[in-house]
């Protein structure tokens, strides 16, 4: 069937902005296959919903939030406690290795594995996880982020102040995990 | 600008949300305050190291393959 010019020229945007859906999705679910299910099922409820889609505006948030929707309309119900984060208290990272006599950038951050980071931002829960992946990795505004969402900005701040204290506390277990602090005071373990 | 003001703001400042007044006091505290200097580069750093490494996944050629031949 031959798509108008004005629908392909619309599906050849939205494709631009392919990998930033794809990496939220695979975020999200945390698995390829279904990655690309929703993103697929997004594209084309984006197509069918063309006509609400107001040119000039934000392509990439609006596809963000159609593909981010599909995943909470299928997330709900199944897994609610995960939706959740604990209160972890004031956790500040910085100040944990300054006290523990580490260099916290050259002795920790530098030293933590890619596969160490992503597996943290995987760990949150998915209301917080989307906030990092908004603001920290595809640098949306807090206001792009709360249209996405469909929150206030204020709720997009304290999730996303409450996803870095997590955040910050999954990456300091590996540290200890990894040896890279002793994490008993002792501060960072010495070079071979 | 004191230090509990200061670290209030970082998020905000690493995020580029504060407007220019703000950023301008913020920019003064650092300069002049050591410790707040370092935490601050710290949480850039932090966020900087989020971005690297969840930002290296690219959608696979053939899914966007398909996704042209579904769409367009």
């Amino acid at each position: 069937m031959a798509e108008s010019p004005a629908r392909t020229a619309f599906a050849e945007e939205a494709l631009t902005h392919l990998d930033t859906l794809y990496r939220g999705a695979l975020r999200l679910t945390r698995d390829p296959d279904q990655a690309q299910d929703l993103v697929q099922e997004a594209y084309l409820r984006a197509l069918r919903y063309q006509h609400s889609y107001q040119p000039g505006t934000n392509m990439k948030a609006w596809l963000f939030a159609i593909m981010r929707n599909l995943f909470w309309d299928r997330f709900k119900g199944s897994r609610k406690e995960d939706v959740s984060l604990d209160d972890v208290g004031e956790f500040v990272l910085y100040d944990k290795l300054r006290d523990e006599g580490a260099k916290p950038e050259a002795d920790v951050l530098d030293k933590l594995a890619a596969s160490e980071v992503v597996e943290a931002v995987e760990k949150l829960p998915p209301l917080h996880r989307e906030v990092v992946l908004l603001v920290d990795v595809e640098g949306f505004s807090y206001k792009d982020a709360a249209q996405t969402l469909g929150v206030p900005i204020g709720t997009v701040m304290s999730r996303l102040h409450r996803a870095r204290q997590q955040l910050q506390r999954s990456l300091y277990d590996y540290a200890v995990e990894s040896g890279i602090v002793h994490g008993n005071g002792a501060g960072p373990v010495p070079q071979q | 600008m004191n230090c509990n003001d200061c670290v209030e703001k970082l998020d905000r400042y690493v995020d580029r949300e504060l407007n220019n007044t703000e950023v301008l006091e913020l920019k003064l505290h650092l300069e002049g305050c050591p410790p707040c200097a370092d935490q601050y580069e710290f949480q850039a750093s932090l966020k900087r190291l989020v971005k690297v490494c969840c930002d290296q996944d690219t959608a696979p050629e053939a899914f966007r393959e398909k996704l042209r031949q579904i769409l367009l």
